[in-house]
C-alpha cells in the first residue's frame, strides 16, 4: 500500500514515515504543509495520504482543509487526520461528506505500530477509523429529543456506547456482565433502529456509531 | 479625570489582550516544542517495542509501562495546554468552542447559542473562560443535576448566562470565589460585568454581559 504523509514537524514526519515503512507500508513521499500535499497527493496517487490537522501557514486547520480537498478531487484516496487534540467537531466536519476511507486519530496513537498499520489498512481499504477518545466525546454529548438514538433502550445504547470505544462483542459482553448472544442480540436491534443496510460488519459497528454521532 | 478614567480602561483592556497573547504563545510553544517531542519519544518506543526480540522478554514490561506513563504525560499536556489557550476558540469562534466546551463538561450541560457570526477576540475568550470556570464550579460544588448555558448577542452586548438548579448558596465558602474575582477583573477590564446569584437551596446562576462590538 502507498502512503504520503504532511506534518511540519521534520521530527515527525521522520519518524512516522520510518514507523510505516518498518510495518510494510511504501511511503511515496512527505509533505510538510497543505499545499505541498495536494501537489504530493496529484503526483503520487497514494493509497492513503496521513495527514496532521495543525500545519502552516496558520497552524490551525490546513489538514483539515486539505483533507477534504483531496476527498473532493480525489475520492478515492483514503485519508487518516492526526490531531494532537480532541476535537469531536473536526472529526465530524471530516465525516460529514461521507465515512468510506477516513479516518481521525490522535497524534499519539502511531506510537503503537499495529494500531498505526491497522488504521492506515483499513482507511486504504475504504474502511473509517475514529479515535476512541473523540468517540467517547461524541457519546456524552447531550441528545435531542427527534434524535433516533431516544428510540434505543437504555441497554442498547450502552451497548452502542461500548461499540463506540471499539470493543468486540466478547469484551462488551464481559463489561456488562450478559453473554456475547445477548450483546449480539442488542447490536442487531441497534441496526435495524438506526436503519443501517447490511454491510460487513466492521464496517457497520463503524456506520452505526457515525450514525449515533451525526444524529445530533 | 474623565480622560484619565478613559485611558485606564484603555490600559487595563490592553492587559488583557497582552495576556491573551501571552497564553497563546506559551500554547503555541508547548504544541511546537514539548508535545512534538513527546510524541517523537513515544513513537521511537514504539518502535523499540515491536523489534524487541522475544528473547528480550524481561524488557517487554518495562517498555510496555514506560509507553503507558508517556502516554498518561500526553494526555495530561493535552488537557494542560487547551486549558492556557483552547485553540478552536481561534479556530472556529465561540460557538464551537462553547460546544465542545459544554459536550465534555463533567456535568450535564444544555446550550443555546444566539451568536452570529465572530465576535472581537478578547470578548470571546472572556467568555469562553468564564463558562469554563461556571462549568466547573457547577461540577464541584453545586449538586446541581444540569447546567443551562446560554450565550446571546444583540444590540452590541453579549450576553453569557450559566444557570444551575443546585444547592446555591456559592460565594459563602473560602477559596471559592477565586477563580470568578479573576474573571470579572477580566470582563471589567473590557468594559463589561459579570454578577452571580445564588441564594441558598436555589441555584446558581452567573450572568456576564460584554459589549461586543
Amino acid at each position: 500500500m502507498r502512503v504520503v504523509v504532511a506534518d511540519d514537524a521534520v521530527l515527525l514526519r521522520e519518524g512516522l514515515a520510518r514507523l510505516l515503512v518498518e510495518a510494510g507500508f511504501e511511503v511515496a513521499g512527505l509533505a510538510s504543509d497543505g499545499s505541498e500535499l495536494l501537489e504530493l497527493v496529484e503526483r503520487a496517487r497514494p493509497d492513503v495520504a496521513i495527514v496532521d490537522i495543525r500545519m502552516p501557514p496558520t497552524h490551525t486547520d490546513e489538514g483539515l482543509q486539505a483533507a477534504k480537498q483531496i476527498r473532493a478531487r480525489w475520492p478515492r484516496t483514503g485519508i487518516l487526520v492526526l490531531s494532537q487534540h480532541v476535537h469531536a467537531g473536526y472529526a465530524l466536519e471530516l465525516l460529514s461528506a461521507g465515512t468510506d476511507g477516513v479516518g481521525y486519530l490522535l497524534k499519539e496513537r502511531v506510537s503503537d505500530l499495529a494500531e498505526l498499520a491497522a488504521s492506515v489498512q483499513r482507511v486504504g481499504a475504504g474502511g473509517s477509523v475514529l479515535d476512541p477518545a473523540v468517540v467517547s466525546q461524541l457519546v456524552s454529548r447531550r441528545r435531542q429529543d427527534d434524535d433516533p438514538v431516544t428510540k434505543l433502550t437504555g441497554r442498547e445504547r450502552e451497548v452502542l456506547a461500548l461499540m463506540a470505544e471499539g470493543r468486540s462483542n466478547k469484551a462488551i459482553a464481559e463489561q456488562l456482565f450478559v453473554s456475547e448472544y445477548t450483546v449480539e442480540k442488542h447490536v442487531g436491534n441497534i441496526f435495524t433502529t438506526l436503519r443501517l443496510p447490511p454491510s460487513p460488519d466492521d464496517h457497520r459497528r463503524v456506520l452505526a456509531v457515525v450514525a449515533f454521532l451525526n444524529a445530533q | 479625570m474623565r480622560a484619565r478614567l478613559v485611558e485606564l480602561q484603555a490600559s487595563r483592556a490592553r492587559l488583557v489582550e497582552a495576556t491573551d497573547a501571552e497564553r497563546r504563545r506559551i500554547e503555541r510553544d508547548l504544541h511546537d516544542g514539548t508535545q512534538q517531542r513527546l510524541v517523537s519519544i513515544a513513537m521511537s518506543l514504539g518502535l523499540a517495542d515491536a523489534k524487541l526480540p522475544a528473547a528480550g522478554a524481561e524488557a517487554k514490561p518495562i517498555v510496555a509501562q514506560t509507553r503507558e506513563e508517556l502516554a498518561a504525560a500526553l494526555a495530561e499536556l493535552r488537557d494542560l495546554t487547551q486549558g492556557i489557550y483552547p485553540t478552536i476558540l481561534t479556530e472556529r469562534g465561540l460557538g464551537a468552542a462553547l460546544d465542545e466546551l459544554c459536550g465534555r463538561a463533567a456535568i450535564t450541560a444544555h446550550l443555546r447559542l444566539f451568536l452570529d457570526g465572530r465576535l472581537p477576540a478578547p470578548v470571546e475568550t472572556a467568555a469562553y473562560y468564564v463558562v469554563s470556570e461556571a462549568l466547573t464550579n457547577a461540577a464541584k460544588h453545586s449538586r446541581a443535576s444540569a447546567v443551562r448555558v446560554a450565550a446571546t448577542c444583540a444590540d452590541g452586548l453579549l450576553t453569557v448566562e450559566i444557570a444551575d438548579d443546585g444547592v446555591g448558596g456559592a460565594g459563602a465558602g473560602a477559596g471559592r470565589g477565586s477563580g470568578l474575582r479573576g474573571l470579572a477583573d477580566r470582563v471589567d477590564a473590557l468594559g463589561g460585568r459579570l454578577t452571580v446569584s445564588s441564594p441558598p437551596g436555589q441555584g446558581t446562576t452567573l450572568r456576564m454581559e460584554l459589549p461586543c462590538g
